[in-house]
This record gives C-alpha cells, structure tokens and sequence, in this order.
C-alpha cells in the first residue's frame, strides 16, 4: 500500500505541479499587469479554493467533471470515458485546490519588480514580451519558485476534493493523504506511520526552501 | 492630475531643463521618451516625429530609441556591467555585440566591472554604466534625469566633465534635468527654466540664472 501510494502520489503531483506552475504563472502574469474590468473579482475566483472547504470544491468538481457533468456529459458522449474514478481526476483536484497558491505567489513576485527596470528596457528597445523573459522573469524568480514549492506541497497533501472526485481505489486512485485514512480507519498503524513520515519530511522542507528562496527575493 | 504646458526647441548640446521639484522637468522627459502619453501637443527628434496629437502620430517607447539616464540609474541588478551596456545593441553576432560593449565600456572607464554587478558598483561607476548604457545603441537623443543626486559631492565633478565629453564625442542632443544651479551653469549651453507645469524663460545659462539673481535680490 505505501508503495502503491507513493508511485501513484509522485505521479499525480508531477503531471499537477508542471500545469500548475505554467496555469499560475500566465494567471499570476494577468493579474499584475493584465488591465481590464473586473480584474480583482476573476483574481478572487481563482483564489477561492484556498477558503472553501475542499469537500465543497470537491462537490463542485462533481457538478463539473461527473459523468452527467457540465463538461462531463458532452466528453462521455463524444469518447465514452469519463474522469471521474480515474488517476487524472487525483490531477485535476489537485491543480484546482493548489493553483491558487501558485497564482498568489507568481502575481507578487510579479508586482515586486520595480516597474522602472520595465521601462529602461522599453527605452533600449525590448518588446513587452522579450522584457517579460529577460528582467521581469529572472527578477521575479524567487518568488515563483516559491510558488511552485507551495503549490507542489499542497498538492501533494490534496485529500477532500480527490477523495470527492477521484474516489479512494488502491492502485487506481489512492494517493499518499487517502493510504494514511485507509490505513488508520483498518488499524494499520504501522502503514500510516510511514506514510505521514513520508509526508511530513516532505512538508518540512518545503516550507524551509520557501523560507529561504523568499528571504533571498528581498535582495532585490 | 498633472498640468504641464511646455514648449521648447533643443538644440545640439546640452539642454538643462530647469526648476524646482514638482515644476514638470521628469514628466516633460516621460513624454519625450515615450513613456507616458500627452494629451495633445508635438514631440519630434532629428527631424523625426515621436508624437502629433493633430496628425495622430504616437511612435512606441521602443522605437523611439532615446538615451535614458534614470535617476536612480535603474541597471538591471541581475546583469553585468557589460550586459548591461550591451542589453540594447541591436548587433547580430554575440562577438560584434561585445566588442561595442567594451568599447562604450572603456570610453566611460569602466572596463574595471564589466563582471561585477551594479550592487558592487560605487555610485560613480554605476552612473557611468548608465551613461554607457545610454548611449551604446547610439540613440538620437539623451534624456539625463537628475543624474548626479545619488553621488557624493567629490564623484559629482568628476562626472560632469563626463557628461559635457560625451556629448562632445557622440553630438547629440542632450537634456539634462537638474535644480543644481552650479551643474546647469557648468554643463549647459541653454536653459530651459520651468516652474508648475510652464516654461518660465530660455536662453543660454548666465542670462537664466543672472535675470534669476535679479528677481531674488
């Protein structure tokens, strides 16, 4: 079971991770620069995730993705597969309860770079474009990396949601957080201690390598 | 809101935009540069137009190709002296970029930290990469914003003369932003005097400052 949790987890979390970081850096990209109305409103939507109970984002993925879903429905129809029930269901839970995180950290990173440099780059004739990669980007680093590391950690731990949508099938669908519910609720100590282990190793670093990487942001 | 009313004709040398703080003087070269916009008006360069609010013309930061010397400099705190110098050269080749480097690099006298970074640069060195920055992609004018208040007094002198060579080397024009009264006299070859928003006088820097003496007295 620890075994199978874990090659399912490191799964999950890598596929999630790289969406993630791409969704939340374009999305944390928009709402530091991106001017247009209602900015602030589609900003909280994202950041919804982050307050509700996982269950109840969990329930609306449901609505969303179920076989009689908003978007579930026409993908039966056309393929006959259905996410629900399937190790791709762990990975939309997981980028949806995560993302907000990602798109936090990225808009402030974003929003810390002084727009001065921004514009001694226009002046020496970059495109918006080339500035974003070559000084916005790189100044910015820290804190998107830290990002990352933030988002990659509560995806990990991600339970509620993908318990809701992904269900909690061995081999299938039990990621780490769901094998140490399973394994209390049996009486299998051992199995759980390993696991939460596992998982707390894994937190504690994370949160020391963003302490460190948003330390060193302020040098800037 | 910001009212500024200006209007003047630079010609090759050294221009200094003049006045007290809050009289216009950074705003009226965010509007050269490109960087904010007018609500009406003309701003042209060498012939070129940059902005006609009649003819609606408004040419984009990046084409407009201006020298730039911030105030507080603004290098890129993640680049080199060189990539700095070298950050808006046009040039194909990686080799062909670094030899322009260097040399803009050593018409300056820094050639010293073209490795370092701008925050183990004294202020003089990271003015003068600036001022190299500037004028590498060889721009048809020099907008210079206050330029020397981040220096200590000894460095200032020095980099003066800096200033009045490199215009004499690359003759272009040059405006120079200050409320320095011995840096406008020591550099200018006009004086542009502004006061909330509005060009007060112009003309060549003793008459400025000697009408400017009377009106005190």
């Amino acid at each position: 079971m620890v075994w199978e949790s874990f090659k399912l987890s490191i799964l999950v979390v890598t596929v999630a991770t790289l969406i993630i970081a791409t969704l939340g850096l374009a999305l944390g990209l928009l709402f530091a620069k991106g001017r247009f109305p209602g900015r602030e409103l589609l900003a909280s939507f994202f950041t919804l995730p982050l307050v509700l109970p996982p269950t109840v984002t969990g329930f609306f993925l449901i609505v969303l993705f179920g076989r009689h879903g908003l978007i579930g429905e026409p993908i039966y129809r056309v393929t006959g597969w259905t996410v629900a029930f399937t190790w791709q269901a762990a990975v939309i839970a997981a980028v949806v309860l995560a993302l907000p995180l990602m798109v936090l950290s990225a808009r402030a990173a974003i929003e810390s770079v002084n727009p001065q440099y921004e514009i001694a780059s226009y002046t020496l004739g970059k495109s918006q474009l080339a500035t974003f990669f070559r000084i916005t980007l790189p100044l910015a680093r820290r804190g998107i990396l830290a990002g990352i590391v933030l988002s990659f950690t509560r995806a990990l731990g991600e339970f509620g949601a993908t318990f809701m949508l992904a269900g909690n099938i061995p081999g299938k669908t039990q990621t780490m957080p769901l094998a140490i519910y399973e394994a209390v609720i049996s009486g299998d100590n051992k199995q759980a201690q390993i696991l939460a282990l596992i998982l707390t190793g894994v937190s504690v670093a994370a949160v020391y390598l963003t302490a460190r990487l948003t330390k060193g942001a302020l040098r800037y | 809101m910001f009212a500024l009313d200006v209007s003047f004709i630079a010609e090759d040398g050294i221009t200094i935009l003049f006045g007290p703080s809050g009289a216009g003087k950074t705003t009226t070269l965010r509007a050269i540069a490109g960087i904010i916009r007018p609500d009406e008006g003309h701003i042209a360069v060498g012939g070129r137009t940059f902005f006609d609010s009649e003819k609606r013309v408004s040419i984009s930061i990046q084409e407009r190709r201006v020298g730039y010397v911030f105030q507080d400099y603004a290098l890129f705190p993640h680049l080199t002296g060189e990539q700095n110098v070298s950050y808006g050269l046009k040039e194909e080749s990686e080799a062909t970029r670094r030899d322009r480097a260097r040399e803009v690099l050593s018409l300056f006298k820094v050639e010293h930290v073209r490795d370092r970074y701008p925050q183990n640069m004294s202020g003089g060195e990271q003015q003068r990469i600036a001022l190299a920055r500037a004028l590498a992609s060889n721009p048809s004018v020099v907008l210079l914003d206050e330029p020397l208040s981040a220096v200590d007094l000894e460095t200032r002198s020095g980099l003066l003369d800096e200033v009045a060579a490199a215009q004499a080397r690359f003759r272009i024009p040059f405006l120079y932003v200050t409320h320095n009264t011995t840096e406008a006299l020591r550099l200018g070859s006009h004086v542009v005097l502004l006061d909330k928003g509005r060009v007060k006088a112009t003309g060549f820097p003793a008459e400025i400052f000697n009408q400017l003496a009377e009106v005190n007295s």
